[in-house]
């Protein structure tokens, strides 16, 4: 009897940009809408939990700072010495989270944050050059290669950011931030052209 | 403008970097100018003929351009007008545009018109500490007196309208970066790029180039261009470089920051709001290299503050890299080889050397004989001891010196001329050294204070070092650069670079030499003047040694020598050598001041950048946000979240809307918005013990399904945060925070765990963002919850007060939790927030017929107050305790292990009767409202100062109980139950109230547990 609708993260801001294709954009943003999130909390030195997630994830658990792995069905990104993001494809958040509670013993802590959260793709020749506005981390390629995920400041708030194979970056920020963040990079990119892609 | 563009007289007809086919108009003061493209301001004026260009600060002298760079102290103007003026820039900065508009600071009216020199006659009864010793007393005067002095000092104005120009910052990293782009920064940047290290070479000039850019060395000109041209295509074509021309290093911080102003369309004049006006750069360098260079010393002789005393770096300057000729006749006043290029340079324009006085006995070598083989008179052990003329040099008084040049030994006479070119030697540019804490260090050899030992990662090289030699900055730069590329990783250190092949003529050493000798005493000689900006002069500092301003930083504040915008760049060192000649001591031994960020003013537009209007904060919006702003919602900011604060209907104003919310909630049904709470997710097998030592209740017995309101104190036992925590599991908690202390909380509950529990094995998650809460609460809130969830057992006594259930709202998985912050029936429905509008809806949908209402945070306000639950941080400011609030049972008497704050409250002062506590208050006029922070006393009628009992910290009219309410912190309150106290408020009336319990709405709680 209800058909249950749903609204991404930045459906709205996004609408209320004024001009959204103009040609030769520098900067151009996708939100990848709808991904399933999951906060991961662990022992890295557990031998046992690194093995669990890994087999249940079937994915790479990154445990040097500052990377991301990305496999198939699961991309895990480092957050600090025993947390971790995990990005699933969009409504298997709950089964990820059910099948690692059945795999994992011990101390670790998974949680749904999905709703909390949406990502920002950045792509465009000139989309480093925006990053370097908006952050005091240095985005530059020898020092932030494809694989590299940094949580830090954008702007005035926060974001998990992440260099992409094929040049672009990820951005993963909080629902509440995202109307700020958009009208940051809109802003801030506009020198460059600034286009949104659906 | 008015007038018409008057010929560049003093332009030469050759020469010179500027475009003689691209003329420019602009106007100074009123008058229009023609210039070229490539001058500045300066430069243009001087085309001109313009010889006063200010008044100055406390004599208000006519004054002239002096220098070329950022140390000029007299050509400060206000450019442009309106929204997009700017003041106090230095006109030899400034470069020159179409229309360019630009007056001087301080003139006032004119500054040829002589009103102001009477004003400044009366300068003579401004002596040094003027201010301390006349506006000391009466001291609420002072504010009187400053509006006329800065009046009258000429400090520029800024606009009055907001800036419609943008700007904006850019974070950047590299492993070296240099300073400077003269010879000795070039050479390093081109030796560290070649190492493949990141380079970032900045330079305030429009052109890279430094000094090369007016250089015209008598041999291997050619050689220098050459290599100037070669070196800039080299470094454009390396990608790991950047170079930021009109780009002021102004300060260098901690740990290798160092913040770079870039004046990207300044010279344009164009604004566009996407493309920022100035953009600060602030880089975080591996390895720095200063190479900032040295600015000429004026040497301090009578009146040399006549327009036509310049440095006679300037003046090649003018000749060489903008073809203007500031003057026809010049003498060239020095005690130094260097200066002599001026006399050659002018010479070589085609124009009247009058005489090169050197104050040094038998001045030889081969730049004097160069000089002398060109017919150049040159007057040794002489030196100009007074300047002639008012607003413009007529002459110069000479006279005979003794070896030293303190005494004169002969008969003065006068030398015709209307330019001096005066050099005292160079001082390095160390202001970037000294930021870091460096301390300069005074050379006798090279007379100057150099770079003190570096205690960050950077160098000096070049001038900046006191290397005055070309061929020596070439090489010591590239032995920097170098330096600095394999510090950062990059090379071995060896210089891969060649310096062009060129011969230098070798110089002799200069006099140490500062003030001249006057024919008179020092107190008595016409004024001679050290720092032009602030009219400091020789007798001043005197002045001040003899009324016991000893130390270099008392003098300077006694006197406000180098308290100009040109922070003393050409008057400091003077003014040290004067203040130690003075008590008989060293220049070493008498230091110097410190320098501080920032090197040349900057506007707080750039440290500003776009965090302006809707970007200074960010503002957080709920998933119902876009619904509010389509049903009329106001807007209250908590924290950084924008909350609905009530729902305007047609023809309501505030009051009314909080009403009908109010009643709606209390009679039928309302909703609120309550996403904003903070909510953090607590895992782990200890989760229970770490909750019962974090809350000063206790948490180690909550089962699943149930729910428990908690305080935290702070180590002293005042309360920090309160919220409800339900236990969602076993092992598994999810802690509601208030919506401002939630980031705080959860840095709480990590620092304890991290540093005083890590034993403890729990972790938390913040789950703020993830889920949307809308509250429904009323009478009437069951019967609305039933229409959308038939998966919940919604019975009063399967679904108690304080319960929690997972189930299905409007066909979204949800958690609904019964807790109440009005005292009715409340269900909180939280979804994720992906459905967040949705259920709202749905719930707004399903409620209709119960007529449901939205209500906002005052309405939330109101409804709790009448209740008496607290709001942390309005009715607690960070030194209540819980018994202060009431509220003794939320504090467990036996816990096993002790809870945070539980020995703070053991303490005496917590422990006092007489200790402010929560109370109600009701006003005698029911009608009237006390306002929050009212202060409250026993007797309205007691002479100040009263004796101060508490205040007021909430208050609302409350619909439901058809009367004013309040919330207060009284001394002792709890104990005078019945007691009249007063509020006298600020418009004289005095408002009397009732001491009361402060739950005034359903007194034993009946209603939510329905």
């Amino acid at each position: 009897m209800f058909e249950a609708r749903r609204e991404t993260v930045l459906q709205y801001a996004l609408a209320d940009l004024v001009d959204k294709k103009p040609a030769d954009a520098g900067v151009i943003l996708r939100e990848d809408a709808f991904i399933g999130h999951l906060n991961l909390r662990g022992n890295p030195d557990d031998a046992a939990f690194r093995a669990g997630v890994e087999a249940t994830l079937k994915a790479h658990l990154p445990v040097k700072p500052g990377y991301w792995s990305a496999a198939v069905g699961a991309s895990v990104y480092w957050l600090g010495p025993n947390e971790w993001l995990v990005l699933v494809a969009a409504d298997a958040a709950a089964d990820v989270q059910h099948n690692l509670r059945q795999t994992l013993a011990g101390h670790f802590s998974v949680v749904d944050v999905s709703g909390g959260q949406t990502i920002i793709n950045l792509s465009g020749d000139d989309a480093g050059l925006l990053l370097k506005k908006s952050s005091t981390y240095d985005f530059h390629p020898l020092s932030f290669a494809q694989g590299r995920c940094v949580q830090t400041t954008f702007a005035k708030a926060m974001a998990l950011i992440a260099s992409r194979k094929d040049g672009s970056y990820d951005l993963v920020i909080r629902r509440s931030f995202a109307d700020y963040v958009v009208q940051w990079i809109a802003i801030a990119a506009a020198e460059y052209g600034f286009a949104v892609e659906p | 403008m008015s007038g018409s563009a008057v010929v560049q007289a003093r332009r030469l007809p050759a020469g010179g970097r500027i475009n003689r086919d691209q003329p420019i108009r602009f106007s100074f003061n009123g008058i229009a100018y023609q210039g070229f493209e490539g001058d500045t301001l300066a430069s243009a004026l001087l085309a001109n003929n313009v010889n006063v260009v200010a008044r100055s600060f406390k004599y208000a002298r006519p004054r002239g351009i002096v220098g070329h760079g950022a140390e000029e102290p007299n050509a400060i103007v206000q450019l442009g007008h309106g929204a997009q003026t700017v003041p106090n820039l230095r006109a030899t900065q400034i470069e020159l545009y179409a229309g360019l508009q630009a007056r001087s600071v301080g003139a006032g009216l004119s500054v040829n018109f002589d009103l102001m020199a009477l004003v400044g006659a009366c300068g003579r009864l401004m002596p040094p500490g003027f201010y301390y010793k006349t506006f000391m007393r009466p001291q609420k005067l002072w504010m009187t007196y400053e509006r006329f002095i800065r009046k009258a000092a000429g400090l520029g104005s800024a606009a009055a309208e907001p800036d419609p120009d943008s700007y904006d910052k850019l974070n950047q990293h590299c492993d070296v970066l240099v300073v400077g782009a003269g010879p000795a920064g070039l050479a390093a940047a081109l030796t560290a790029a070649r190492s493949g290290a990141r380079v970032i070479i900045a330079d305030e000039q429009n052109q890279f180039g430094g000094s090369l850019l007016a250089a015209r060395p008598t041999i291997g000109h050619q050689t220098v261009a050459l290599w100037l041209t070669k070196t800039l295509a080299e470094l454009h074509a390396c990608s790991n470089v950047e170079m930021l021309a009109r780009s002021t290093v102004f300060g260098y911080y901690d740990h290798n920051f160092l913040a770079i102003l870039e004046r990207r369309s300044d010279h344009l004049r164009i604004s566009s709001p996407s493309v920022a006006r100035q953009r600060l750069h602030r880089v975080r360098a591996k390895q720095v290299v200063l190479a900032t260079g040295a600015i000429e010393r004026p040497l301090v002789f009578a009146n040399n503050d006549v327009p036509g005393v310049m440095l006679a770096s300037s003046v090649s300057t003018y000749v060489n890299r903008y073809g203007v000729a500031p003057g026809t006749k010049l003498i060239v006043f020095t005690c130094n080889d260097n200066a002599y290029q001026a006399a050659i340079d002018w010479h070589q324009a085609g124009q009247h050397v009058v005489a090169i006085v050197d104050t040094r006995c038998n001045p030889s070598g081969v730049v004097v004989a160069t000089a002398k083989e060109l017919n150049i008179d040159v007057i040794g052990g002489h030196g100009v001891i007074e300047a002639l003329g008012k607003k413009c040099l007529q002459g110069a008084v000479i006279a005979p010196l003794n070896a030293d040049a303190t005494a004169i030994v002969g008969a003065t006479r006068q030398l015709d001329c209307d330019l001096i070119a005066c050099s005292g030697g160079w001082s390095p540019v160390i202001h970037l050294s000294s930021h870091t804490g460096a301390k300069p260090q005074w050379s006798d050899a090279k007379v100057g204070f150099l770079p003190g030992e570096s205690i960050q990662q950077e160098r000096s090289a070049g001038a900046a070092k006191g290397t005055y030699s070309l061929l020596d900055c070439f090489s010591e730069g590239a032995y920097a650069g170098a330096r600095a590329a394999q510090l950062a990783g990059f090379g071995n250190g060896t210089v891969s670079t060649t310096t062009p092949p060129i011969e230098e003529l070798t110089e002799q050493p200069q006099q140490a030499l500062f003030l001249l000798p006057h024919v008179k005493p020092v107190s008595r000689a016409p004024k001679q003047f050290v720092d032009l900006q602030l009219d400091v002069t020789a007798a001043a500092i005197e002045l001040a040694a003899r009324e016991g301003y000893e130390s270099v930083e008392h003098a300077k504040r006694y006197t406000a020598l180098g308290f100009g915008t040109d922070q003393g760049k050409l008057g400091n060192i003077n003014g040290i050598a004067i203040l130690a000649n003075t008590l008989g001591q060293s220049i070493a031994a008498t230091g110097t001041t410190i320098f501080r960020p920032a090197y040349t003013p900057t506007t707080f537009g750039a440290i500003a950048g776009r965090d302006v209007g809707d970007l200074f904060d960010p503002v957080r919006y709920t998933a119902m946000h876009r619904w509010h702003t389509e049903h009329g919602a106001e807007w209250e900011n908590v924290g950084q979240w924008q909350r609905p604060r009530y729902y305007c209907q047609p023809f309501e104003v505030m009051h009314d809307a909080v009403k009908r919310e109010c009643l709606a909630v209390r009679n039928k049904v309302g909703m609120l918005d309550a996403s904003t709470l903070g909510k953090i997710d607590i895992q782990g097998r200890d989760a229970a013990e770490f909750l019962n030592r974090i809350y000063s209740n206790g948490f180690l017995k909550l089962a699943p399904g149930k729910c428990r309101y908690g305080v935290m104190l702070k180590e002293d036992g005042m309360i920090f945060d309160d919220g409800v925590t339900a236990c969602l599991a076993e092992n598994h908690y999810l802690m509601f925070t208030t919506t401002g202390g939630a980031a705080a909380v959860l840095a709480w509950l990590e620092l304890w765990q991290q540093t005083e529990w890590p034993e403890l094995d729990v972790f938390f998650t913040s789950v703020t963002d993830h889920w949307a809460t809308a509250t429904v609460t009323g009478p009437n809130a069951r019967k609305v919850l039933a229409l959308v969830c038939d998966d919940i057992d919604l019975d009063k006594d399967a679904f108690k007060f304080m319960d929690w259930r997972d189930g299905t709202v409007a066909g979204v998985q949800a958690r609904v939790f019964r807790i109440s912050f009005t005292g009715e029936l409340s269900f909180e429905v939280n979804v994720a927030a992906h459905y967040g509008r949705y259920v709202w809806e749905q719930l707004l949908a399903a409620g209709a017929e119960f007529e449901i209402t939205p209500y906002g945070t005052e309405a939330m306000h109101v409804l709790r107050a009448e209740k008496g639950f607290i709001i942390i941080g309005q009715d607690t400011d960070g030194s209540m305790t819980p018994a202060d609030m009431n509220m003794n049972w939320v504090v467990a008497k036996n816990k096993s292990f002790n809870f945070i704050g539980q020995r703070g409250l053991t303490r005496a002062a917590c422990q006092r009767c007489d200790r402010k506590q929560l109370v109600g208050l009701k006003t005698l006029q029911p009608e009237t409202v006390l306002p929050e922070g009212a202060q409250i006393v026993n007797d309205p009628a007691q002479a100040i100062p009263m004796k101060m009992q508490g205040h007021v910290t909430s208050s609302y009219f409350s619909a439901s109980l058809g009367r004013s309410i309040a919330l207060a912190v009284v001394k002792g309150g709890l104990q005078r139950m019945g007691d009249v106290v007063h509020c006298p408020l600020a418009d004289g009336r005095s408002v009397a109230a009732e001491i009361v319990g402060s739950v005034f709405y359903d007194p034993k709680g009946e209603r939510q547990n329905v």
